[in-house]
């Protein structure tokens, strides 16, 4: 089972880190964040901000130190560490792109 | 062996082991002797047959005899399904079709709807990996015989009673997705809406059974030495979907115990004057929905990864690129729910996300597609039956994504939103990605299942009736739509440019429809008429064709083993050279293997023929009846009745001595499941404890989403007293220390003190139970706003699991008392633990956040 684990640590981060920023999201437009300036931006941005360039930094740790076996086993792994990084890459782009609580 | 794809998996210490400590390797498993194999099949068919006449009915829990018996009911309400279809076209031939009544209109497009998706598609999936994976994976059964039987009776009765509504005029009527408030008590006053939620949620039993039951044979019931790596893809794809449902439907099955508890009782989750919300109702019904429409498509996808190879003489192109596609689909499709739900009035930021995962989501389907094509073109395409119904799939499914396509551009979507053209594309993707490649199977499979070979034409002339009438019944809806017809209308007077549109398509209809009364027809004549088919018809390499035809009820008369790992193996297999040959000890035996490499581990003695499933069914279903007749006061009775039934469970099971390893082949003698702690059971009580988990993340979301979207709940009245923060943590003490003593139990089992502690962990678990009543009595009244109403709902989860970690603790102690424990044989101490530690966890995340809302509020 540890070979699954670890073609799964991608894909599950991935679905850690977009309940993550969803939770994040619906939470700072609830408690006013996004009204409160944060340097060159506002809280909310910022926490999301914070959150999903972190997620991503994990990502890549496991596209790099995760992979193991040979052959299919570890071209499989591979691929589920990719998974997790494009798909958190791309589902959650829109934090730096969008306002929020509208 | 060097094959570098054993190396991956499958490192668990213990997994595996000879008594000297080594791991069991393939090269350890030699050749048994060969045997005559009448003699084998006689001996196997005395211990595997079902009773004769009705009693196999009630007691058969073979997964061959359940499987078939799923598909047949499944098409069965496929047909129902059909007729009410057919009225709806009859009822929209003309323009002021007289035909229906409004209100009939509204029940019959919704029961088409609900029984296509719930009593026939789901239901249809789960028969198909019931009867097919124990005989790809090289498996006698799967895990859990007497779970698949409780599954089909709850599938029965509740799509019993939700048709029989129909014919006393009281279906559900309010769309098959029951939105609120339309479906709340104000507005749906009478029982349509109960029907729905209890029926539908007693036929989930079935689906979470078979979640459960699926994942756990896929993980542990394969053939010797086969990795997951190398699996037949079928197994990839259930997995998948397996797991899908363990996640998927628990949020339905909430959000219908929800909603049914704010009929019943008036505990306001989904009431805005109360602090509720009809979105909590839509998130978690899509938060099922989505990931439904690919929980459909994963196992027809399947059938298309095994037949498009087989049929085109050559090798799936990619298998890893597949298994990568089918786990990104079965994570990604849990991230695109709201795209159900973009028009309610959801901040851009979160539009965003949702969008972007459903356009991502396209990625893992194009691979696989392309997979099927290369590998077409790859081989030598053969236009057999089935290939035809490929090819079906191929035409209609394509042009569902392509009109998908134009759904997801939001200025087409206003434009096209609740019209026809949704209908005509959610037709063409659920028809051409579930039900093309659905028949597919059948036609394949048909030959191991009847023993027979087709009558030759009618399979084509019903392939060719159902491809026509069904592109002419919806490729006209496309235009209808964009005309402006909307859905769910039952006469469109003023329009009478939509008529000769919408006549044509009804034509269209009763030709889909008699193309599938054909296809019925001809599974008839094939199963009386048909002459003997040859072994392995298709020359498929798996292990489903190493068998006799038809498929005996024992699958196999040895297990393939390392040296029998494809269907050229039928004969070696069927004189005994494999692995458990025949039945010598009188016992439905399989093996068990380490999940990632398919070592084998232990010998897994099944249930045999049984009539409690049907009678559990029957008192699960004596709950929702009571329900459904409002006769609230009663219905604790049903609870009873359960609790008693589920006893009865434990009580067939168990041994009170420890038996010899039984020889798996010469030189390799393995434990019984009795006396090993990693058992089907253990692994089956993670898997149903990762569904509740979710439901009881769902609940938590409710929680949340109630509390981001009602701003200014009221401050309690009462709200969390002073006295009730001591007295819940002394609840939250009771059960760690009945956890404690859980795992002492087992730590204990050779002395003599083992009854003792099992009753002290009964006693604490008993205590910790106890003290969570006045909790419950001291909250404040639940129908007085959603926040006490979520209040209850989280202390009734603790309470409910409570009384199963009490009967779980019972259960240890008599086990004790009667000897189940003792030596290698450990009872019902491990779920026993796993319960206690859910338990604990869950009720600590409670209790903390009725603080943290006492603290904000
Ligand atoms: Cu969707």
């Amino acid at each position: 089972m540890i070979w699954m684990a670890r073609v799964l640590a991608g894909p599950v981060l991935w679905a850690v880190l977009f309940s993550a920023v969803y939770a994040l999201h619906g939470a700072g437009c609830h408690l006013g964040w996004s009204d409160r300036p944060l340097g060159f931006t506002d809280l909310h941005h910022a926490a999301m901000w914070t959150v999903w360039i972190g997620g991503l930094l994990l990502h890549a740790g496991l596209v790099v130190w995760m992979p193991a076996g040979q052959g299919r086993a570890r071209w499989i792994i591979v691929a589920g560490t990719w998974i997790g990084l494009v798909s958190s890459a791309f589902t959650l782009f829109p934090v730096i792109v969008t306002s929020t609580c509208f | 062996m060097t094959d570098a794809t054993q190396q991956g998996p499958g490192r668990d210490a213990g997994a595996g082991v000879l008594p000297d400590g080594t791991a069991i390797e393939a090269a350890d498993i030699a050749a048994s002797p060969p045997q005559r194999a009448l003699v084998l099949h006689r001996q196997l068919d005395k211990v595997w047959r079902d009773l004769p006449g009705w009693r196999g009915f009630f007691t058969s829990v073979n997964h061959g005899t359940i499987g078939l018996r799923f598909m047949a009911t499944s098409f069965v309400f496929f047909a129902i399904g059909g007729v009410l279809a057919m009225m709806i076209r009859a009822q929209l031939a003309t323009r002021d079709g007289a035909f229906l009544d409004v209100e009939l209109y509204n029940q019959i497009f919704t029961m088409h709807g609900s029984i296509m998706m719930f009593l026939f598609a789901i239901p249809l999936l789960e028969g198909l990996a019931l009867w097919l994976l124990p005989k790809i994976l090289g498996a006698r059964d799967m895990a859990f015989p007497r779970l698949s039987a409780l599954g089909y009776f709850c599938y029965l009765f509740g799509g019993t009673v939700i048709v029989l509504s129909l014919l006393f005029g009281v279906a559900p009527d309010g769309g098959w997705f029951m939105y609120t408030p339309l479906t709340s008590r104000t507005y749906s006053p009478g029982i349509n809406a109960d029907i729905w939620l209890l029926g539908v949620t007693f036929v989930e039993i079935s689906a979470m059974a078979a979640a459960v039951e699926i994942t756990v044979t896929i993980l542990r019931c394969r053939a010797a030495h086969m990795p997951l790596t190398k699996m037949p893809l079928m197994a990839w794809y259930l997995l998948g979907t397996s797991v899908m449902m363990l996640l998927g439907f628990p949020p339905l099955i909430l959000g219908s115990i929800l909603l049914e508890v704010e009929r019943a009782f008036g505990w306001p989750f989904f009431d805005v004057a109360r602090g509720g919300s009809p979105l909590l109702w839509q998130h978690l019904f899509w938060l099922f929905g989505h990931p439904e429409v690919y929980i459909i498509f994963l196992p027809a996808a399947g059938a298309l990864s095994t037949i498009i190879p087989i049929l085109s003489r050559t090798t799936i192109l990619g298998y890893g690129a597949i298994v990568a596609a089918v786990i990104g689909l079965v994570f990604l499709s849990f991230g695109l729910w709201v795209h159900h739900m973009f028009t309610v009035g959801i901040p851009h930021m979160a539009l965003a996300f949702f969008s972007a995962a459903s356009a991502l989501v396209a990625v893992p389907t194009a691979i696989q597609i392309f997979a099927w094509i290369g590998t077409m073109y790859e081989g030598r395409v053969t236009l057999r039956l089935p290939m035809l119904y490929v090819m079906g799939f191929f035409a209609t499914f394509v042009m569902g994504g392509l009109t998908g396509v134009m759904l997801a551009m939001v200025p087409f979507n206003w434009q096209a939103h609740d019209t026809h053209f949704v209908v005509a594309h959610l037709h063409y993707v659920l028809v051409g990605g579930f039900v093309f490649p659905m028949l597919a199977a059948v036609s394949y499979w048909m030959p191991l299942i009847s023993g027979r070979w087709r009558v030759a034409g009618l399979g084509e002339a019903a392939f060719w009736l159902i491809l026509i009438g069904f592109h002419g019944t919806f490729f006209l809806m496309h235009l209808t739509g964009l005309l402006g017809m909307p859905r769910r209308v039952a006469t469109y007077p003023g329009d009478p440019e939509w008529e000769w549109l919408n006549l044509i398509s009804s034509i269209f209809g009763m030709v889909q429809a008699a193309g599938f009364a054909l296809f019925a027809f001809d599974i008839v004549m094939q199963w009386l008429f048909g002459r003997r088919s040859w072994r392995n018809p298709w020359k498929a390499p798996t292990l489903d064709w190493a068998m006799p035809l038809p498929a005996p009820s024992y699958n196999f008369a040895s297990l393939p083993g390392p040296r029998q790992p494809d269907a050229d193996a039928i004969l070696p297999l069927a004189r005994g050279e494999g692995l458990l040959p025949g039945a010598p000890r009188g016992w439905r035996e399989t093996l068990v293997v380490e999940p990632g490499s398919g070592r084998p581990q232990h010998v897994m003695v099944l249930a045999t023929n049984t009539a409690l499933p049907v009678a559990t069914s029957a008192a699960i279903g004596s709950f929702f009846a009571m329900m459904l007749a409002g006769l609230y006061w009663l219905a604790p009775l049903g609870i009873l009745a359960t609790l008693i039934m589920a006893w009865r469970w434990g009580e067939i099971m168990g041994t009170t001595t420890d038996h010899p390893p039984a020889e798996v082949a010469p030189g390799l003698s393995l434990p019984l499941h009795w006396q090993v702690r990693n058992t089907l059971a253990h692994t089956g009580a993670v898997a149903l404890l990762v569904a509740d988990a979710t439901l009881y993340a769902s609940l938590l979301f409710g929680v949340g989403f109630l509390t981001v979207v009602a701003p200014g709940w009221p401050a309690p009245e009462t709200g969390f007293g002073p006295w009730m923060l001591p007295l819940a943590l002394a609840a939250l003490a009771a059960m760690a220390v009945s956890t404690v003593i859980a795992h002492l139990a087992e730590a204990r089992r050779d002395s003599a003190a083992l009854r003792v502690w099992t009753l002290a962990g009964l006693g604490a678990a008993g205590l910790g139970l106890a003290l969570l009543a006045p909790l419950a009595l001291g909250l404040d009244d639940p129908t007085r706003h959603a926040r006490d109403a979520l209040r209850g709902a989280v202390v009734g989860f603790a309470v409910a699991h409570g009384v199963i970690a009490v009967m779980l603790a019972l259960r240890a102690h008599v086990d004790a008392v009667r000897g189940r424990i003792g030596g290698d044989r450990r009872g019902a101490l491990p779920v026993w633990q796993l319960f206690q530690k859910f338990w604990l966890a869950t009720s600590i995340v409670s209790v903390a956040l009725i603080c943290a809302q006492e603290v904000l509020a």
